[in-house]
């Protein structure tokens, strides 16, 4: 199968930085695959899934995605990615509904000067049905809780019906039912309509399938890649 | 009394101005405080104020001068907080003590020193201004600003829940902030005859914000701000009249008066006090 994304020798610096945030990083993604990035704080894993969508220039080397560089073609690109972003929190006075943030997921899509039609509509609600968030459409956003709003932006991300999937600390805000839930969904997403998806997680335990491809970054760079099995005994080198 | 001054053209034309000038500057408001373009707002309405006293020295029109600074502004400041290594907080106010010091470097010099009426009606604002082609061009202006604003509502609808997230979607966002700043330097521009350069920016700013206090729809907010922007220059405009007293500071006067008793009366913050 033809790589989905592809990183080779890629480094980012934050501009104002010196010292890349990721560096020499060398990443081959098959259509449906679904790998876990695990690490310690700052190891980088929020700056690859940045790189990989464009919304963090590469300052070196290459990245390809659908075999298309970021570089000049990243908003066709983002329009069939779904990035849910780590702790995104919104203010309680925030004047938005939850099936809007939802809906807003299509926008790329639907592309400039069309309006949403009612399909648009269904394809949220229908995101938000697999989420378990269906009763809170019309609720204000910066009214629910931390892990409400986290399944809101990852039925926005879901909604825009994406062929890759990069989920920023998906679990963090969820409790064990939901996390089971979303994890079960991610599963399910795989398997009827292939998407591929990179899932950053600090916590080993999240990793369900065992024969999940897992690469460990530590200090900007990819130290161990495996199954998750030899993954587990790597991490108690990396994470004693 | 208010009532046999607005049978006098100058005072119609000054009504029409405020209508406009409440109205322009109530819808972009919405957009300057939900990008976070606050600073942005500021520094553009100082720097028409530079510009427009450098017309006042020069003896050219202000109106252009102001436009000229406005122009130059929105291009410096627009890319700069895209790509500044500099936070763009630092350079607006930088920008800010800038051209607050130009504008009071230009009016010393110009040739009718002290605050003759037109270097007053540049700093406070001035009823007698407003020419028939100002409201011409606050009316086009207008037009052409809510008929993009209404072709392009999805992405700015998106845009001011959070730019990035809307680029994560694969929306472009430059070309739709760098409008939305292009449209504050000309709004600004055409309304600093009426409000002044001082105090142009509480009206950009203060009828959003008391819209935000009140609704949960971005639509409502949309229409609600310019209609709090238009009572605040309507009541300024007839403050002034009444009183004899800078229509600019009643404006502003007006405009945070409303904001404060938005923020007291606001639901949103009821609901939260209950919790």
């Amino acid at each position: 199968m033809a790589p989905i994304i592809e990183l080779k020798d890629v480094s980012t610096v934050y501009e104002g930085e010196r010292r890349p945030a990721i560096r020499d990083i060398n990443l081959t993604l098959e259509e449906g695959e679904v790998i876990y990035v695990v690490g310690p704080n700052a190891a980088g894993k929020t700056t690859l899934l940045e790189t990989i969508c464009g919304l963090l220039p590469a300052s070196m080397g290459r990245v390809l995605v659908f075999n298309l560089d970021v570089r000049k073609f990243g908003g066709r690109i983002r329009r069939e990615i779904g990035y849910v972003p780590q702790d995104f929190m919104v203010d309680p006075g925030e004047p938005y509904t939850a099936l809007d943030v939802v809906l807003m997921g299509r926008f790329g899509k639907i592309g400039i000067l069309n309006k949403l039609s009612g399909e648009d509509k269904m394809k949220a609600l229908e995101a938000m049905k697999l989420l378990g968030i269906e009763d809170l459409t019309n609720k204000p956003i910066g009214k629910l809780s931390g892990g409400q709003q986290q399944k809101v932006m990852i039925a926005r991300a879901i909604s825009k019906e994406p062929k890759i999937l990069l989920l920023d600390e998906p679990f963090s805000s969820l409790d064990p039912e939901s996390r089971e839930r979303v994890s079960e969904m991610i599963s399910w997403l795989n398997r009827e309509r292939g998407i591929t998806a990179v899932i950053v997680t600090h916590d080993l335990r999240q990793i369900h399938n065992q024969h999940s491809r897992v690469i460990v970054m530590s200090g900007g760079r990819i130290v161990a890649e495996g199954d998750f099995k030899s993954i587990l005994e790597s991490a108690k080198i990396f994470f004693p | 009394m208010a009532v046999t001054w607005l049978s006098y053209a100058i005072f119609q034309r000054a009504l029409i101005g405020c209508v406009m000038t409440g109205l322009l500057t109530g819808l972009l408001g919405v957009f300057v405080v939900r990008m976070r373009l606050t600073a942005i707002g500021y520094s553009m309405a100082h720097s028409a104020f530079a510009g427009a006293a450098l017309g006042v020295a020069l003896g050219a029109d202000p109106l252009i001068t102001a436009m000229m600074f406005s122009a130059f502004t929105a291009s410096f400041i627009g890319p700069a907080a895209d790509k500044a290594r500099i936070p763009v907080d630092t350079i607006t106010s930088i920008a800010f003590s800038l051209n607050m010091a130009l504008a009071f470097i230009f009016l010393t010099l110009s040739p009718q020193v002290g605050l003759s009426s037109e270097v007053a009606g540049v700093i406070w604002g001035s009823i007698i201004a407003l020419t028939s082609e100002d409201l011409a061009f606050l009316t086009l202006i207008f037009l052409i600003a809510s008929l993009l604003i209404y072709l392009f509502w999805k992405e700015f609808f998106a845009i001011m829940f959070d730019r990035r997230m809307a680029e994560a979607d694969g929306i472009n966002t430059r070309p739709f902030v760098y409008f939305i700043v292009f449209m504050v330097g000309l709004v600004v521009a055409f309304s600093l005859k009426l409000v002044g350069g001082i105090l142009l920016y509480a009206l950009l700013f203060n009828p959003a914000s008391s819209a935000l206090q009140f609704l949960h729809d971005m639509k409502k907010i949309i229409i609600l701000s310019p209609v709090i922007g238009v009572i605040s220059c309507i009541s300024g405009f007839l403050l002034s009249l009444t009183f004899d007293v800078p229509v600019g500071a009643c404006i502003a006067l007006v405009s945070t008066i409303i904001f404060a008793i938005s923020v007291a009366l606001s639901p949103k913050r009821r609901k939260e006090v209950r919790k």
